[in-house]
């Protein structure tokens, strides 16, 4: 368990996974999922009990409005930086576009993927997996798709008039459309299915995982858990631009504290998500 | 028809001439009077009472009539197959927009005393919709002309179907309209006849918005009147070619032309719905349903896997 582990103060070399910025556009990312989640759904889901508890809770509707477009405006400050940032990486070759360490999916996601039901029915080992899964891969770029058309029917929504002055009226509805629709998958997506799952609910990173905090992993966990890039790496002699001494303990601790409270939340949250969506079909 | 509630009327009746009743009840309403003689006058606002109307000393009458009323057991008359309770809440007329209206501003013509029964269709229809006439004039007038006072005086097989005052406001516990406890109410009192209607409003964000409290958001008589409502083809209705853009700018008012063209009542999976919202509809369902069961599935196993090799608790990580 990556924090089981940690917690030992003998880790003295780390993996780096996620630089700064990748960690602080996740921080956008998660803060403004969340608020967009809990003032958005509760609408999609108006005849919940939980709903209206939430909705009173925040100061009515009008309030969680303004927080939905207050997070709304976050949400596309971290796309915006985000693709710039995939820009600048491509236009400046920072790293390789295709191939096993990159975030582009590729044949081996799918061999790696029947791999892995293979392992899930006991009919193999565990494939060694990239640095990134295709799981992973998925949640990205489901996100990423996702944020253009439920951030592109959201202010259509946000500017209804300005909207219908360029656009037929059914577009509003074609908008309404993605935007509650796109807003539950990613939703199931982020909160239950994939994202959750991979950062809690995996052997790997049961209870939580605390990479995308800190940003590092202890080595040996990178080798067991990243075996493909770790050879890569071994081979073209790469290894030590991600190895580096831990960071001291204090740090170490704090970033603990984040992943704990970060999970209690997140738990929370998406505890309260499923109730709200089941209240109307078992009530 | 009448029901089974006249043995027991004439029972009550008789019981009421019982001098000893009497005296207990005379010894209560004057109480009253005395009590409510000091309550506050009705604020000012609303149709005001019309000056000839002959008006009885209010709380004295009331409390009359409530003697037997607001007996829980006195029954129910049953008129055109469906029943209706005699039981009148004291407290809910009370507190009512004509909580200090004598009984008979609307039931004109009924005295206290044993009075003539009369529990026919056409005294319920008088009721419910002429003696409102006396002191909302203008609404009834409106209503007369709209779609649904129309139907009801049309004498069709349909006009039965029509509403009267009483099916959008009620009877003894009318409240005020401008609160946001009875415009969220508006969407089930025209959902009794226009469920279809009530549930495609709910799913636009105007539905939502007054369901979950939002005072602001269109509810369906900011659209298609109240007292006013005609078909949306008709060229006097809110909603008609002409007037639709003018609807809409009350809340709306950068609204243009285009604007008014966002469906409000359409089942965006119904094949029904203008063919870009129902291909939009069913992919999102299609994926949906894909992207769920595949990521249910993967999870389950992934954890059944975990469980099985024992890599969840085991010490010292993987
Ligand atoms: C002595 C008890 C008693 C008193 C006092 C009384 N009522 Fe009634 N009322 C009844 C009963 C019993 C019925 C049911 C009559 C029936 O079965 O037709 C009834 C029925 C009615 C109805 C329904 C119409 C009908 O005839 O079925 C109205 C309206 C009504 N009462 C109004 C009043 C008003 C207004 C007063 C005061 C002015 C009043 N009542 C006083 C006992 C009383
Ligand atoms: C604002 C007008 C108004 C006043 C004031 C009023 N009523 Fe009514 N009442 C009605 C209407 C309208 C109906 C017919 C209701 C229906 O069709 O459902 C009615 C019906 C009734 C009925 C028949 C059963 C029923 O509930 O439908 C009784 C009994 C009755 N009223 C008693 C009273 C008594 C007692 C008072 C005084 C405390 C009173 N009413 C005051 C409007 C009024
Ligand atoms: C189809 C439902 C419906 C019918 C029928 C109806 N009303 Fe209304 N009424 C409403 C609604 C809804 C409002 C709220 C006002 C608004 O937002 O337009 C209202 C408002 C009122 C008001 C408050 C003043 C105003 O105009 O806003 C009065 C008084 C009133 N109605 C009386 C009546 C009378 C009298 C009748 C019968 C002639 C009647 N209503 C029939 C739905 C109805
Ligand atoms: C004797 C006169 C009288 C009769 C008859 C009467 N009303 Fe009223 N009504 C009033 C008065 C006065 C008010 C204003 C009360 C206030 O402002 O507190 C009022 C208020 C209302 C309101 C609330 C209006 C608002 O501004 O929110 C509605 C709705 C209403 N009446 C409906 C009806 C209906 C329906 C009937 C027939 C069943 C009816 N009234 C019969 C006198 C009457
Ligand atoms: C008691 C039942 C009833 C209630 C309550 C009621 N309506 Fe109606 N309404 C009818 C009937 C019946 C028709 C005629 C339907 C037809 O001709 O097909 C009608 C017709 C209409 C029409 C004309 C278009 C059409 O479908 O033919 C509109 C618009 C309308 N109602 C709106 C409303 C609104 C808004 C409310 C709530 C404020 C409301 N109604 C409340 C029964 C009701
Ligand atoms: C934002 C404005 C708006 C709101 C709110 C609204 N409607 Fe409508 N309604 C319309 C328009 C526009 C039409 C005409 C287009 C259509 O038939 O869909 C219409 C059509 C209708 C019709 C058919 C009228 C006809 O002539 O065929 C009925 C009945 C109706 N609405 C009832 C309701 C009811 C009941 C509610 C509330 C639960 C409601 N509407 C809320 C705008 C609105
Ligand atoms: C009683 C006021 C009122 C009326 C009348 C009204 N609206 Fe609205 N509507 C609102 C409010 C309030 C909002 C929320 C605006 C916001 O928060 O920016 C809204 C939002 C909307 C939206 C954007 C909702 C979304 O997020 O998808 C559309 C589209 C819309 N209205 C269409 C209409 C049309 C078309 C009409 C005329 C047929 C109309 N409205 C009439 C009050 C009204
Ligand atoms: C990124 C930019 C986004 C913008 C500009 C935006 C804007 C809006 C606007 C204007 C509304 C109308 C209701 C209101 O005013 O509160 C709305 C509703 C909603 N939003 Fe967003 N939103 C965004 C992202 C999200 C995200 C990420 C989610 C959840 C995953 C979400 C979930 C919802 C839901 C469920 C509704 C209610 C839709 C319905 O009526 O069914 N939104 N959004």
């Amino acid at each position: 368990m990556t924090m089981g582990t940690d917690a030992k103060e003998g880790v003295r070399l780390v993996y780096r996974r996620f630089s700064t910025f990748h960690r602080f556009n996740h921080y956008l990312a998660m803060l403004s999922f969340f608020g967009l989640v809990l003032t958005g759904i509760p609408l999609k889901f108006k005849e919940s009990y939980f709903s209206k508890l939430l909705i009173d809770g925040l100061g009515g509707v009008e309030a969680a409005g303004f927080i939905h477009r207050t997070m709304a405006v976050i949400n596309i400050l971290y796309f915006v930086l985000e693709t710039g940032y995939m820009v600048y990486y491509v236009a400046a070759r920072k790293g390789p576009i295709f191939g096993d360490d990159s975030i582009v999916p590729g044949k081996k996601d799918w061999q790696d993927m029947k791999g892995m039901f293979r392992w899930f029915f006991g009919r193999g080992p565990k494939p060694a997996l990239n640095r990134f899964t295709y799981w992973e891969k998925f949640d990205y770029w489901a996100l990423f798709a996702g944020t253009i058309l439920i951030g592109g029917s959201g202010l259509m929504m946000w500017f209804p008039e300005a909207t219908a002055r360029l656009l037929p009226g059914v577009a509003l509805n074609v908008a309404l459309v993605v935007h509650s629709n796109e807003a539950f998958l990613a939703t199931g997506v982020i909160f239950i299915f994939v994202h959750f799952f991979s950062a809690h609910g995996r052997p790997e990173s049961f209870p939580a995982d605390e990479v995308i905090f800190s940003g590092y992993i202890p080595v040996e966990h990178y080798i067991h858990e990243r075996p493909l890039e770790y050879e890569n790496r071994l081979k073209n002699g790469t290894l030590d631009q991600v190895v580096t001494p831990a960071p001291p303990a204090p740090r170490r601790r704090l970033f603990r504290w984040i992943t704990g409270l970060v999970t209690l939340f997140a738990f929370l949250a998406a505890t309260y998500t499923l109730l709200l969506i089941v209240w109307p079909l078992v009530s | 028809m009448v029901g089974g509630a006249r043995n027991s009327a004439r029972e009550l009746a008789k019981e009421f001439t019982f001098s000893s009743g009497r005296a207990l009840f005379l010894a209560f309403s004057t109480l009253l009077i005395v009590v409510l003689a000091a309550a506050p006058a009705p604020a000012a606002g609303g149709a005001p009472l019309p000056q000839n109307q002959p008006v009885a000393p209010v709380t004295d009458f009331t409390q009359r009539c409530l003697t037997c009323h607001s007996q829980p057991y006195l029954g129910q008359v049953e008129v055109d197959g469906r029943a209706k309770s005699l039981f009148v809440d004291p407290t809910a007329y009370k507190d009512s927009v004509h909580g200090l209206l004598p009984c008979n501003a609307c039931h004109t013509g009924f005295t206290p005393d044993p009075h003539q029964m009369v529990s026919n269709a056409e005294f319920f229809a008088q009721t419910a919709g002429e003696a409102c006439r006396n002191c909302h004039d203008d609404q009834f007038e409106m209503y007369k002309q709209s779609y649904h006072g129309t139907l009801s005086r049309s004498g069709s097989a349909e006009s039965e179907k029509a509403p009267l005052c009483v099916d959008c406001h009620g009877s003894h516990a009318i409240q005020k309209v401008n609160t946001l406890a009875y415009r969220q109410g508006i969407q089930d009192v025209c959902g009794r006849c226009h469920g279809g209607r009530e549930a495609t409003y709910l799913d636009t964000y105007h539905g939502k918005a007054v369901t979950l409290g939002r005072q602001a958001a269109a509810t369906c008589v900011d659209c298609h009147g109240s007292h006013s409502i005609l078909p949306v083809a008709n060229p006097q209705s809110t909603l008609s070619q002409a007037n639709i853009l003018g609807t809409c700018r009350r809340c709306h008012p950068e609204a243009s032309k285009g604007f008014t063209t966002f469906l409000v009542h359409i089942t965006p999976t119904s094949p029904k719905a203008p063919l870009v919202v129902f291909l939009v509809a069913m992919f999102y369902l299609v994926l949906i349903i894909a992207v769920f069961s595949f990521g249910g599935v993967h999870t389950l196993l992934y954890i059944y896997r975990g469980l099985k090799d024992g890599l969840y608790f085991r010490k010292g990580g993987h």
